[in-house]
């Protein structure tokens, strides 16, 4: 009886030896010794398997961050940090099938297809660390702009992942620093800055410009 | 259990990145300090008076913003600059000498990250206490307590990439270094090469272990020091585990007034500890500043980082300490002969410049060497300080010593010996020289 994690570990090995995804469902299939209907039981494509099996890290890392004792202590920059570092920890377990299916991909500008499900519960994640910032003010609510910090880190992360398919130092080393800094700067951003004070300012000056040219003019 | 800093420090996330970003850094300084001579000269020409102390300042404040942000090798010449005071302006040491305490710290996930890479576990798992905020920022990483079965211990856990970055630092330090020490590139190279091949030995924790075991044992009898228990169960290539040393540093020591006698005592265990490494161990702890020592309330001297250790070969040993612990220097022929191996004097010198040099090092080592001429030394004594840096002052200002002479090992012995000396006279102590002499087979 195939199981969503048979299925899956025969594609990796499939695309990995042979280099290619199958020919198709059937020749796959055939290979694997289940029928037809049991594959699409559960996928309905290659494209939908390679999605889980990227999303599946995600799930099984977030799960794993938030068994840690220290997890209720940390703020929502270090949330996101520890889940940066946890995912490409685990994504290193099969950095391999990440590769190939990553480079697979066509180059654009919008994020590779086999993330759309794996961008889906990064962001909610996104989401809630966010929420939990915003709420304890750590993070400075921005009309219109706060609603798309989730979208920074998201960005943040796909910058983070293809430094990391591209990463050849020692132990990924120099992925940890890209980590380490991006997620910091991304942070620094939303936070409340010099920028938040001057615009709270203006609106001050423009509000009370009478005032202001009766002290001046 | 694991206690938590509460704020993220907003230092770090400024730390430039790239290779790229660090040469603007430098580039950036570069344009500040030249800026700083045309203020300092523009200024000069309506106050002829004008002394350099306020450019010195100036261009001080530029290199020392610079250097801290750039955390790691830049930050460690910027340490080992200031450990030779007397080859620097006052002005420069001072805004160097912060260079020895704070630098931002690692995020916490960071370093359970650390942590779980080399160990596969997190540090609650590994200890039973680990505190995430670090205590201490060291060049190249931070400390941590932590606890264990019942005893206190210090986790030292370095930065990553920073091995990687000693070598595109170093190039990027150079012309600063040339501008600083006035020297041209050519000539700079061999010592430059010494220089990363320390740094880049103090990057390696594992090896870090094995010698601090190996010299705290050695070291073991001597008086009045304290070393940390090492754990290499719980140490990696980033990561050093040992037992928690508690104390004030120097300066907080200081500050508490301590009588004449305890500073005596701290004093001559320093002073036991170099000489014994230089003289039975033939190898020295070459990294003599503050940071590296603690008072214990007992009034012992802890030692808490090997990180630099400086071994002597014998054709420098032999040649250098005949001539700060014997009459050799009498003897103007074999004096120019030990000149010649420790090459302060080069083959190509014309009979005036061996003349030149022979006095001027005669002179330069006969100062150092003063401690060592008798049995017992006050390191408090101001006027060996003002002579050594008069003198110092001086031959900086020589266009013969614009070009760099002596081997390669002057500059980690001079480190070790200068920072020695400068940690004994803000002690102001007065030490027993003669408990650890050379053994010299010359004749």
């Amino acid at each position: 009886m195939a199981t969503i994690e048979s299925i899956q570990s025969a594609y990796i090995d499939y695309v990995l030896t042979q280099g290619e995804q199958p020919k198709s469902v059937y020749v796959f299939a055939k290979k694997n010794k289940i029928t037809e209907e049991e594959f699409y039981r559960y996928f309905g494509s290659f494209e939908a398997l390679e999605q889980n099996i990227w999303a599946e890290t995600a799930t099984k890392t977030i799960a794993e961050i938030k068994t840690q004792e220290i997890w209720p202590q940390y703020s929502s920059r270090e949330k996101a940090l520890s889940f940066f570092y946890s995912f490409f920890e685990l994504l290193k377990g099969s950095r391999s099938f990440a590769v190939y299916s990553f480079n697979r991909q066509p180059k654009g500008l919008s994020h590779p297809r086999v993330l759309d499900t794996l961008k889906v519960i990064v962001e909610n994640f996104a989401d809630d660390v966010i929420k939990q910032g915003l709420e304890s003010g750590e993070l400075a609510d921005r009309r219109f702009l706060a609603k798309r910090y989730k979208d920074g880190l998201w960005m943040q992360f796909g910058f983070v992942l293809n430094f990391w398919i591209n990463d050849n130092s020692a132990g990924f080393e120099k992925t940890d620093e890209a980590i380490e800094k991006g997620v910091n700067v991304t942070f620094d951003l939303f936070q409340r800055s010099p920028i938040d004070n001057l615009l709270e300012y203006g609106k001050f000056l423009a509000k009370n410009g009478k005032f202001r040219e009766k002290m001046w003019v | 259990m694991i206690k938590m800093s509460d704020q993220r420090n907003k230092e770090q996330s400024s730390m430039p990145t790239s290779k790229v970003e660090r040469s603007a850094r430098f580039v950036k300084t570069g344009f500040q300090v030249g800026g700083n001579y045309i203020k300092h000269y523009s200024k000069k020409l309506f106050n002829p008076d004008l002394d350099k102390s306020q450019l010195n300042e100036d261009n001080a404040t530029d290199i020392y913003a610079s250097l801290s942000e750039l955390k790691g090798s830049a930050l460690k010449v910027a340490q080992m600059l200031s450990m030779d005071k007397n080859l620097l302006p006052t002005a420069y040491v001072d805004k160097f000498s912060q260079s020895q305490y704070n630098a931002p710290p690692l995020s916490g996930p960071l370093i359970v990250q650390t942590f779980k890479k080399y160990f596969g576990k997190s540090p609650e798992q590994i200890y039973d206490r680990f505190n995430l905020r670090s205590t201490n920022a060291a060049s190249i990483g931070q400390v941590h307590q932590a606890e264990l079965d019942g005893r206190k211990l210090a986790v030292k856990i370095q930065y990553p990439g920073v091995g990687d970055s000693i070598s595109s630092d170093l190039k990027l330090v150079k012309p600063f270094a040339f501008r600083l020490l006035g020297m041209s590139e050519k000539e700079l190279d061999v010592y430059m090469r010494e220089v990363e091949e320390r740094l880049l030995e103090e990057t390696d924790y594992e090896l870090e272990v094995r010698r601090s075991v190996e010299f705290s044992t050695a070291c073991a009898n001597l008086q009045n020091i304290v070393f940390p228990e090492y754990f290499p169960s719980l140490s990696s290539k980033r990561i050093i585990t040992m037992s928690w040393i508690d104390g004030q540093h120097l300066k907080e020591f200081l500050a508490t007034n301590p009588s004449q006698e305890l500073r005596n005592q701290i004093g001559q265990a320093l002073w036991d500890f170099y000489n014994f490494q230089q003289h039975e161990l033939r190898a020295v702890h070459a990294d003599p500043h503050p940071g590296n020592f603690m008072i214990t309330p007992e009034g012992k001297l802890g030692i808490i980082d090997f990180g630099c250790i400086k071994e002597m070969p014998e054709d420098f040993y032999y040649p250098f300490f005949s001539l700060t612990s014997t009459n050799l220097l009498e003897d103007k022929e074999e004096t120019i002969k030990a000149f010649r191996q420790l090459e302060m004097i080069h083959t190509k010198d014309s009979p005036q410049q061996i003349e030149f040099y022979y006095t001027m090092y005669k002179q330069m080592i006969s100062l150092f060497a003063k401690p060592y001429m008798s049995d017992h030394f006050d390191f408090g004594e101001t006027a060996f300080f003002d002579d050594l840096f008069n003198f110092g002052e001086q031959v900086s200002k020589m266009p013969e010593f614009k070009q760099a002479r002596g081997v390669k090992h002057f500059i980690y012995v001079n480190r070790t010996n200068f920072g020695l000396y400068n940690i004994l006279h803000e002690l102001k102590a007065e030490v027993k020289t003669d408990t650890f002499k050379p053994h010299l087979v010359m004749a």
